[in-house]
């Protein structure tokens, strides 16, 4: 996207963000009846003068309530302090606060993962009858289905968090090498079938061989976050993709099965096709070599289809992120294998042990509401991405640059069709175990070996929290279609 | 027999004394306040936390008696992590006595360019762990790390091992980045004790012809010894404690193969909320630190003695 257009989708946005500050207000008693946002700031005028503390993810995330903070202050006198602290930190750290009883932060982020255990122990507060207060219920069903189910916003039917942020894993590929007619007859000479984007991961791992063979060490065919932290997120989408189970009737652990097994020797297997030393790469080294033409294709999260495309690349905020050669060469598919990880995502909450509950409520359903929520995900140096319908809707995103609607359709079909991290107590504790047992076998060891090591794991992790209590959650997570592990979702009318 | 003038002389100075007997506590007592607080009490709570089956996903808290040492001494892991802080403390600070002594034996003359050559050396020891840990990170990566581009170099062919990747060479980068660091350490304190040393001494050995090996092993380590256990005892237990390098360069990775005692107490008291069995495993960190302080401690009055 070229700088004059990149200005006049700024000036949209602020003119968009000015509209809603004068929209007239159908707010009185009761639901909210107008928009959520102006429900939220109107309530929230009875709380100007306070500062709530909110928790965010250190880095690029914390560009968004940075900027958005001083306009919520400017409609309702709410000073937002924006903590940033690092990913893992956002889990232990408002837990050990809640803990101790210190009450130092009023809204947080937490990954869906997390939930269980901030609930178990007590540090969310249940936000229903906000909702009911201050939310205009049709906003509520503007949450794609997958964003708005059991084990995410909800726990045990009670609501601790309103969603904000579509983590789905795509691939990305480069359209330009896919559509050239050379590659394409070499392709089929040398693997009997079409040169296509790939949708399994046969089909991906072909391209991805077959493109390194060719243009290494130039560029390579594929490219995939390895560093330990949070590889597990690439190893739970194609297990379930490949009909592979958490858990057996008796809570044992079978992510040792013959399935985990070949999955992640498959898993050993690509880090060949892929650049020397991908098995450190995190997020940041996949980005640059995708950025920089080096790679072919990636699997990860949404922001690097705005920044391939070169949306917003002048904005300050972007200054860190390598210029994009691959403008107008993209193309998207979800990620092969059936079940694309909903990797992450983050649900804004509201702690139990703060002094300002409502104040807090009110400014994450304002963040959160869907005129509100549309800007932010539009940010070019945000990382939120895409979770309501009217946001995959939205004829601005859709023509936010030449791809954008293929964009937003991907990512929409990845998340209905994708898979949750297991979401359970002891959630972080089991996905360790997996991301060792990976690390491990990228490291040489046999990956039936370490897999056998991490399902030990899980089985003492069960026995130890209770395989009881286990087994109740377990259940109740399962209760979620996008929970439930194999091929196809069984997606429940929207 | 008391008289009554002496009685009442008795009385009004005995308060007066108590007064004066108190004075000191009064001054001590902020101080033994604090220390109660910070270290006492934290540590007294937490020898009872460790006595109870304290997890994140549990709703109640009970007490297990030992059941957290006995699981830790069962925990294939809690041993490996025991062996690799035991490898990072014996060949680790091992290597940095020597060349720190070395170091120190060599620049311990007089001789040209002495003040930069020693400022120099001692700039890893002035680095934050953290940044040494992601500074050699990016020296040790596959493809852009200069490591592999001088290896490169010799080889005469593009190298792109993964020393941080791989379970055999992980531990190998961690020790050489900790030795980087830490060498300059060993150096400054051996170097300001061969100052001191007395000049004479060495100069009658010269006079009876004694050699340079001779000087060094009769007579600069015996001299210095006191210094070297201080050294050893000060890097020892530090060692011990070895946890930033680790989070930032290989996170206890690949698998668990590089994790030592400190990053496995964080992993299970601050990442998974395992706090009575994180507790019961800072408590065997403890005893092993008091063990080992002893040891030292026993050596360095025996040192000084002899």
């Amino acid at each position: 996207m070229s700088t004059r257009m990149f200005r006049i989708f700024s000036a949209l946005l602020a003119v968009a963000m000015l509209l809603g500050l004068v929209v007239p207000v159908a707010y009185a008693q009761g639901p909210c009846q107008g928009s959520s946002s102006q429900c939220a700031v109107e309530a929230a005028k009875q709380f100007a003068g306070t500062t709530i503390n909110y928790v965010r993810e250190a880095g690029l995330q914390a560009q968004d309530p940075l900027t958005m903070a001083p306009i919520w202050e400017k409609l309702t006198g709410i000073k937002v302090n924006v903590i940033e602290l690092a990913y893992l930190d956002m889990y232990t750290k408002p837990l050990q606060d809640h803990l101790t009883g210190g009450g130092a932060y009023d809204a947080i982020d937490l990954s869906p993962m997390w939930m269980q255990d901030y609930v178990n122990a007590g540090a969310l507060e249940p936000l229903d009858p906000y909702i009911q207060k201050y939310m205009n219920p049709a906003d509520m069903e503007d949450f794609l289905p997958v964003y708005r189910s059991e084990g995410v916003m909800k726990i045990n039917g009670v609501t601790y968090g309103l969603f904000d942020d579509g983590d789905v894993f795509i691939l990305y590929y480069r359209k330009d090498l896919f559509e050239d007619e050379t590659n394409k007859a070499e392709f089929k000479a040398k693997y009997g079938y079409e040169l296509v984007p790939p949708e399994t991961e046969q089909q991906m791992y072909d391209a991805a061989e077959f493109f390194t063979n060719k243009y290494a060490p130039e560029l390579y065919g594929l490219a995939m976050q390895r560093i330990e932290g949070q590889a597990y997120s690439w190893f739970v989408g194609p297990f379930s993709g490949r009909g592979g189970q958490f858990f057996d009737e008796n809570m044992k652990a079978t992510i040792n099965s013959e399935i985990g097994v070949q999955l992640l020797t498959d898993m050993v297997k690509q880090n060949k096709v892929m650049p020397p030393g991908v098995e450190k790469w995190g997020f940041m080294e996949v980005l640059s070599a995708w950025m920089d033409g080096k790679v072919a294709m990636i699997v990860t999260w949404p922001p690097i289809g705005r920044w391939s495309a070169g949306y917003g690349d002048t904005a300050k905020q972007l200054d860190w992120v390598p210029a994009s050669k691959v403008v107008g060469k993209v193309g998207y598919m979800p990620q092969p294998g059936g079940r694309p990880t909903l990797a992450g995502g983050f649900n804004m909450c509201v702690s139990a042990s703060s002094n300002n509950k409502e104040a807090a409520y009110l400014f994450i359903q304002w963040m959160t509401s869907p005129d509100i929520s549309l800007q932010r995900v539009m940010l070019p140096f945000a990382l939120r991405d895409p979770y309501r319908l009217s946001h995959f809707n939205s004829p601005l995103y859709r023509s936010a640059w030449p791809e954008a609607g293929e964009y937003l359709d991907t990512l929409k079909k990845a998340a209905m069709a994708g898979q949750y991290e297991l979401g359970i107590p002891g959630a972080r504790e089991y996905m360790e175990a997996i991301d060792n047992a990976l690390t491990a076998a990228y490291a040489g060891k046999d990956p039936k070996e370490a897999l056998d090591e991490a399902a030990a794991k899980w089985d003492a992790i069960t026995e130890r929290l209770g395989v009881e209590n286990q087994k109740k959650a377990y259940e109740q997570w399962l209760k979620n279609p996008w929970n439930r592990l194999g091929p196809k979702v069984e997606v429940p009318t929207e | 027999m008391v008289t009554t003038t002496e009685a009442l002389s008795l009385k009004s100075e005995m308060p007066r004394r108590k007064r004066r007997d108190l004075i000191p506590w009064m001054f001590v007592a902020p101080c033994m306040v604090v220390i109660l607080l910070v270290t006492v009490f934290p540590t007294v709570y937490s020898l009872g936390l460790s006595l109870t089956k304290w997890e994140i996903g549990l709703q109640e808290r009970p007490f297990i008696g030992l059941g957290n040492y006995i699981e830790l001494f069962s925990t294939a892991r809690f041993w490996h992590s025991l062996l690799i802080t035991l490898l990072v403390v014996v060949v680790g600070v091992s290597i940095e006595l020597l060349l720190g002594f070395g170091l120190a034996q060599t620049l311990s003359g007089q001789m040209k360019g002495k003040r930069i050559i020693v400022a120099a050396l001692l700039l890893p020891v002035m680095v934050m762990p953290v940044v040494v840990g992601y500074t050699w990170r990016l020296l040790w990566d596959a493809q852009y790390g200069p490591i592999n581009q001088i290896i490169g170099w010799i080889i005469g062919q593009p190298f792109t091992y993964t020393w941080l990747a791989k379970t055999e060479t992980a531990l190998l980068a961690i020790l050489v980045t900790e030795i980087w660091q830490w060498t300059p350490f060993m150096f400054l304190v051996f170097l300001s004790g061969m100052a001191v040393l007395d000049p004479e001494i060495f100069e009658a050995a010269d006079i009876d012809g004694a050699s340079g090996w001779a000087k060094l092993w009769y007579m600069t380590l015996p001299l210095m010894r006191p210094i070297i256990v201080v050294a050893l005892l000060i890097r020892g237990l530090d060692a011990l404690k070895f946890f930033d390098i680790i989070f930032t360069l290989t996170g206890g990775g690949p698998g668990n193969s590089t994790e030592t005692l400190s990053f496995y107490i964080y992993q299970m008291g601050y990442q998974f909320f395992r706090l009575g069995y994180g507790a019961a495993a800072s408590f065997v960190l403890l005893v092993f630190l008091a063990v080992f302080l002893t040891y030292l401690l026993k050596a360095f009055k025996s040192a000084v003695g002899s």
